[in-house]
């Protein structure tokens, strides 16, 4: 079966129990909060667009529709609508997955990370032994080029911290502390912090048990705070911060024995750096543009209104200097 | 591959619970994730067959009270069978519910919960009868509000047998209406309203001797009602079944006995303030 064809096949009313799930399909998670609603509607309405199956000996194997086939049993449906396609290639499978799911409903980044590496494998078998580039990657499965980059972050993670959060994932949505976000920034994080200030990680995996029991215990109370962490470990280029202070603040926030948060540091001791440099950029931008205003000898160019907060900034830097001067 | 569709957390939670109800319960008709008939539409993740009148199903689930559950609950207490439906969960699920609200919920419609916490261990947090004979708590308080704090004792007393034997629950509930006519034609003896020689009757002769006066002409409807009441719940309560679906009849027919018993108690109790009868019941 090639995939840029149109989907062709026959439509039947098949049992769920002659049919069985698709050992490729890389979804892992199916959110019960979900398939509740789902149930709840086709309890009321049936299935209305029939799942794709292909003939495997006696029984049926899903192509698409996994979800409607599970509360089909759940509901202990009889039989379903089924639009049964030709075995497709163990390649042409995993794609049209791929697509069917990318386009229509995003699945979970680990499920697309877990999968990954085998589209890899089948793509580089069937083009001679090339391996896909992102570009590749992103035509051939649907996905965007950021997508796939988050997903190989997960997929570098060790076995054990994916099997932590699949393990997560797996729970109702109310019982998880985890989710895939968190850990994508954790990497970032990570790398970003090994890349600048190599002193302040000696065991990745520790660190990562740190962020991960502090997240879990509330002292870093949110997941974009593992940005900050990143703006830590770049404050020595950016902003001038002394590498020593860097580095020990970076330690006390993967101390698991310390109960220091990031967003404390940071704003302790980074956030007015990184506030002072986005005020100096701006005062750049202000001197380029009255520069060019004298160059061109015509200050009449200056509408109304930014002449006046022109003159408001200069009464502020009057009192702000004018007090310096006094302290 | 049993319990396949499930993750791997709440396959656990399956066996364990599965091992659970085979061990209190035996293992006889034991089914996986298939359908206990076409008209029920849910197929629980698995249900056996304690006794000869009586399915014990079980949904594995985390998340509480699940569509599943709500939409199949009319179909299993409609179904010529009972069947006693519990939903099983890991324990984090049950303890993390917010205000216990599904909980709440699930045990106010007749649902039973197993929980099998981290180390495997099953507890079964609430139990339940059949869907068919489920009568809530929060029901029973309202019916029973009319009624004087002596009958209400009685009432919830034979709603505690009621739970565990329908026949005999319905049995108490009746006697409490026995009690209660008896004391209205002691009152009406005692006001020569009727002859002493009634009280010897039957029941039904007290009922009737009751009904023909002119004291009571204006409850005639009270005491027919009554009436019609023993006559059916002697019935139901002491024909044991002999096929599922007449056990499952039967218990029907015991929970709306159940609740007629209390509304012929209210109605009855109305009568005793209309003439005045100081009520006193003796339940034996």
């Amino acid at each position: 079966m090639k995939t840029d064809k149109q989907p062709h096949g026959h439509l039947r009313d098949l049992s769920p129990d002659r049919i069985r799930r698709n050992p490729d399909n890389p979804r892992l998670f199916f959110r019960p909060e979900e398939m509740d609603a789902l149930m709840a509607s086709i309890r009321r309405y049936g299935i209305q667009v029939p799942i794709t199956v292909y003939e495997d000996d006696s029984e049926y194997v899903l192509i698409d529709g996994e979800r409607r086939w599970r509360c089909a049993r759940k509901l202990n449906l009889v039989r379903i609508p089924a639009l049964i396609q030709p075995k497709p290639s163990e390649l042409d499978n995993l794609l049209l997955m791929f697509n069917i799911h990318a386009l229509r409903e995003q699945w979970d980044y680990l499920t697309i990370a877990n999968k990954l590496p085998d589209v890899i494998r089948l793509f580089s078998d069937k083009n001679d032994g090339r391996q896909p580039n992102e570009q590749d990657l992103s035509d051939i499965t649907g996905l965007t080029r950021g997508q796939i980059r988050r997903c190989r972050l997960l997929f570098d993670l060790p076995a054990s911290y994916r099997k932590q959060l699949e393990d997560e994932l797996s729970l109702p949505k109310r019982l998880q502390t985890l989710s895939e976000d968190f850990f994508i920034e954790m990497e970032r994080a990570l790398k970003t912090v090994q890349k600048r200030v190599p002193a302040a990680v000696t065991d990745v995996n520790s660190a990562r048990d740190a962020l991960i029991q502090k997240f879990r215990g509330g002292t870093i109370g949110n997941i974009t705070d593992l940005r900050k962490l990143s703006k830590i470990a770049t404050s020595i280029s950016n902003v001038g911060v002394r590498e020593s202070n860097a580095t020990r603040a970076i330690k006390d926030i993967l101390d698991p024995s310390k109960n220091v948060g990031i967003q404390d540091v940071y704003a302790q001791q980074f956030e007015m750096r990184y506030d002072e440099r986005k005020v100096n950029l701006s005062i750049d931008s202000v001197y380029e543009y009255l520069d060019a205003t004298i160059e061109s000898e015509d200050p009449a160019t200056l509408g109304g209104d930014l002449l006046q907060r022109l003159r408001r900034l200069r009464d502020l830097i009057d009192r702000v200097l004018g007090a310096d001067d006094a302290f | 591959m049993p319990f396949e569709t499930l993750s791997a957390r709440l396959q656990e939670v399956a066996n364990r619970s599965m091992l659970y109800c085979r061990q209190r319960y035996g293992g006889n008709g034991m089914k996986l994730d298939q359908g206990i008939d076409t008209s029920i539409l849910w197929r629980p993740t698995f249900y056996l067959r304690p006794s000869k009148f009586r399915i014990i199903a079980v949904e594995v689930e985390d998340n509480l009270y699940p569509n599943s559950l709500k939409g199949a609950a009319h179909e299993v207490s409609h179904y010529d069978f009972p069947i006693s439906v519990y939903q099983a969960c890991t324990l984090s699920a049950f303890q993390s519910d917010p205000k216990h609200k599904q909980v709440n919920l699930l045990k106010k419609h007749g649902f039973g919960i197993i929980t099998v916490d981290e180390d495997g261990i099953v507890v079964i947090q609430h139990t339940c009868v059949p869907l068919a004979q489920h009568i809530s708590p929060d029901l029973l308080d309202r019916e029973i509000k009319p009624l004087t704090p002596q009958i209400k004792v009685a009432f919830r007393s034979a709603y505690d047998v009621y739970l565990a034997n329908e026949g005999q629950g319905l049995q108490d509930a009746g006697q409490i209406v026995e009690g209660l006519v008896a004391c209205l034609a002691a009152y009406a003896v005692k006001n020569n309203v009727i002859p002493a020689g009634a009280l010897g009757g039957s029941l039904a002769d007290r009922i009737d001797a009751l009904y023909g006066t002119n004291k009571f002409k204006p409850h005639r409807a009270a005491l027919g009602g009554t009436r019609d009441f023993i006559r059916e719940f002697r019935n139901t309560a002491s024909h044991p079944p002999t096929t599922a679906k007449q056990a499952a009849e039967k218990i029907r027919k015991c929970r709306k006995g159940f609740l007629d018993a209390v509304g012929c108690a209210s109605k009855l109790r109305a009568v005793a303030k209309a003439v005045h009868c100081p009520i006193r019941i003796y339940v034996t």
